[in-house]
């Protein structure tokens, strides 16, 4: 298994995708404070943030297809690889005025239930089983309410509070992310039956 | 709201050190494929947490089904089980485990070893299945996909270069983004139906099996996982060629899509079987090429007839052009590979690959005649009235066909060639001698 060698550990892909994540917040967060109008006065900063999303959708095929310890991390890394280059792709193709039917604008929330079930699903131990099974149901739960902002934002997309909601979405999972792969030795498994702590 | 983010943040970060779902295989030894000199008095296999084995949680198979392993037991604090093994002869082995991962799901694997022989990969690990009809199916949408993917682009930029009308290029963008997620999905299929052969695993434990022997050991493994990166940079070109109508962008797209139909070619018979070489991979990747980009161009064509009238003639005359040059080429490997694969000329009618052999060069055939009377009868004679009108269902007959033809390789892919009398024997003695 001569790949293995040169995949990264777990920790720290996890973390480089929570500063993707991050920065998508704080785009959307600036955006939500600032006005869709002062933000898009630059034409580069309309697709600052459907370009990010794109990227880390292309960044997530090779976690999925390096990080196959177990058929169900495959799949749920590749639903995740899949939604997130969706979501980027009808993003910018309604910023850049090529896709202009209303529908579009469902694309980031389908991902985010999307993602949020996916989530679930590959996690199925309780929330207070282990960090990891805690950050997995949180960001399950947070992309599954979350994915309510952007859809009210399809009907009403100058409405503030769901615009700064959306952006709190991002900045969770985010944090999320960077604190579900910790390699810190803090504290133990909550369950006993997670077994001694390691790494 | 920004209270209850920062206690969420907090509550996150003060819960307790990692732990990664389930267990997952750090090492084994032996080593997976590891070819050994002498053999094992002991097989174990590390976790990166600890975990529980179950009685036969590793079972260690000979050529003939015997099972030579026993007392299993567990070492460092449970993160290594481990298995005596019986005196083993020279032979190829099959190593099967499972164990209890500390958060109660019973993590699974298989990967094999030889002494003093090669191993084989593990996807002819000792109980693997062969390839299913569901297998062929799922190769076929496969090839179909591919088709649609290579064939839309080619004919984009081989018979319809220049400016659209932008409902055709969307059209255009749509089939072949079809095609290139189409193969996506279905090489993860087709990648998950492989390895469920090899597992033999209930659907609720395969869900957590260790695919990772599969990924990186074999050759369909590596191949599934260069095609999904290529892909996957494929479908964002593609996009970014419509999003910015930078048409040069296909190009590399284009390139990428042919480069990646070579996965096919490294991990199938061309690469393994009886006389296989760098000219018979090559020969099996031209083959795949060309008849994906006469199949998917044929496809295009259709499109192109049902969108815009204005555009028939030319893109008519323009894949009529293309066509002979496919058609030589997949006349000239496809005969160079059925010399290197039949043993005999009767094994076209006594085995049953050559059978599927036979049928699909009658389809091929058949296809060649449709596509000579559209060559040398139809063209001529574009300017008839009504004429162009009527063309969509005989080219709609005539890709039918190339699908079928594509259905038929896809079988031919996951069957075994005949056997060499002489190839036979060896098998035969070498069966005997094993212990």
């Amino acid at each position: 298994m001569t790949v293995l060698a040169v995949i990264p550990p777990s920790e720290h892909v996890h973390w480089w995708f929570a500063t993707g994540v991050l920065l998508l917040g704080l785009c959307l967060l600036a955006r939500a404070v600032v006005g869709p109008e002062v933000w898009d006065r630059r034409p580069w900063r309309r697709y600052l943030w459907p370009g990010l999303t794109f990227a880390l959708g292309m960044l997530m095929f090779p976690v999925m297809v390096l990080f196959t310890s177990s058929t169900l991390h495959m799949l749920a890394h590749g639903v995740w690889a899949q939604v997130m280059l969706l979501a980027g792709a009808a993003s910018l193709g309604v910023a850049a005025g090529k896709l202009k039917h209303p529908a579009w604008n469902l694309a980031v929330p389908f991902a985010l239930f999307v993602s949020g079930l996916s989530f679930l699903i590959h996690e199925q131990n309780p929330w207070l089983y282990s960090r990891s099974s805690f950050g997995h149901h949180m960001a399950g739960v947070v992309l599954l309410i979350g994915g309510l902002f952007p859809l009210a934002l399809a009907w009403r997309p100058r409405w503030t509070p769901a615009a700064v909601g959306y952006a709190l979405v991002f900045v969770v999972i985010a944090i999320v992310l960077f604190a579900d792969r910790d390699v810190a030795p803090i504290f133990g498994h909550l369950d006993p039956d997670a077994g001694a702590p390691h790494r | 709201m920004r209270r209850t983010l920062a206690l969420c943040a907090l509550v996150v970060l003060a819960l307790p050190a990692q732990a990664f779902g389930h267990a997952s295989i750090q090492a084994s030894s032996p080593s997976s494929r590891e070819r050994l000199d002498r053999p094992p008095r002991e097989v174990t296999v590390r976790f990166d947490q600890s975990v529980k084995v179950f009685p036969y949680g590793i079972r260690v198979y000979d050529v003939k089904g015997h099972q030579r392993a026993y007392g299993w037991r567990t070492l460092d604090q449970g993160r290594v089980i481990s298995a005596r093994v019986r005196p083993l002869e020279k032979g190829p082995y099959t190593v099967r485990w499972q164990a209890l991962s500390a958060d109660g799901h019973a993590v699974s694997g298989v990967f094999t070893f030889g002494v003093g022989v090669a191993a084989p990969p593990p996807s002819d690990a000792f109980g693997a299945v062969g390839p299913t009809t569901t297998e062929d199916v799922v190769r076929w949408l496969l090839f179909v996909s591919l088709a649609l993917l290579i064939g839309g682009l080619g004919f984009r930029l081989l018979v319809l270069d220049g400016p659209l009308p932008s409902r055709l290029e969307g059209r255009f963008t749509v089939v072949t983004l079809i095609g290139a997620v189409g193969a996506l999905e279905v090489g993860v299929a087709a990648f998950l139906l492989r390895a469920q052969g090899a597992l033999q695993l209930p659907f609720a434990l395969f869900l957590y099996g260790d695919l990772s022997p599969f990924a990186y050991d074999t050759r369909f493994g590596m191949a599934f996982v260069a095609m999904t990166l290529l892909l996957a940079l494929v479908i964002a070109l593609v996009f970014l060629a419509w999003l910015t109508e930078r048409r040069v962008l296909l190009w590399p797209a284009f390139g990428l899509s042919i480069a990646l139909a070579s996965g096919l070619s490294l991990s199938g018979h061309s690469a393994v079987d009886r006389g296989a070489s760098t000219w018979s991979q090559l020969a099996d990747w031209a083959h795949l090429v060309a008849a994906c980009l006469w199949a998917g161009g044929l496809a295009m064509l259709l499109v192109v007839f049902l969108s815009a009238p204005e555009l028939r003639r030319r893109s008519f005359i323009g894949f009529a052009r293309l066509a002979p040059v496919l058609i030589a080429v997949l006349i000239a490997a496809g005969t160079y590979l059925t010399v290197l694969r039949l043993t005999s000329l009767d094994d076209l009618w006594t085995t049953g690959y050559g059978q599927v052999l036979l049928v699909k060069l009658a389809l091929v055939v058949a296809a060649l005649a449709w596509g000579g009377v559209h060559h040398f009868v139809v063209e001529p004679r574009l300017d008839r009235p009504g004429l162009l009108a009527r063309l969509p269902r005989s080219l709609a007959g005539e890709a039918a066909v190339g699908m079928a033809v594509l259905l038929l390789a896809a079988v031919l892919v996951n069957a075994a060639p005949p056997v060499a009398p002489a190839d036979a024997t060896e098998t035969a003695a070498r069966v005997q001698a094993a212990p």
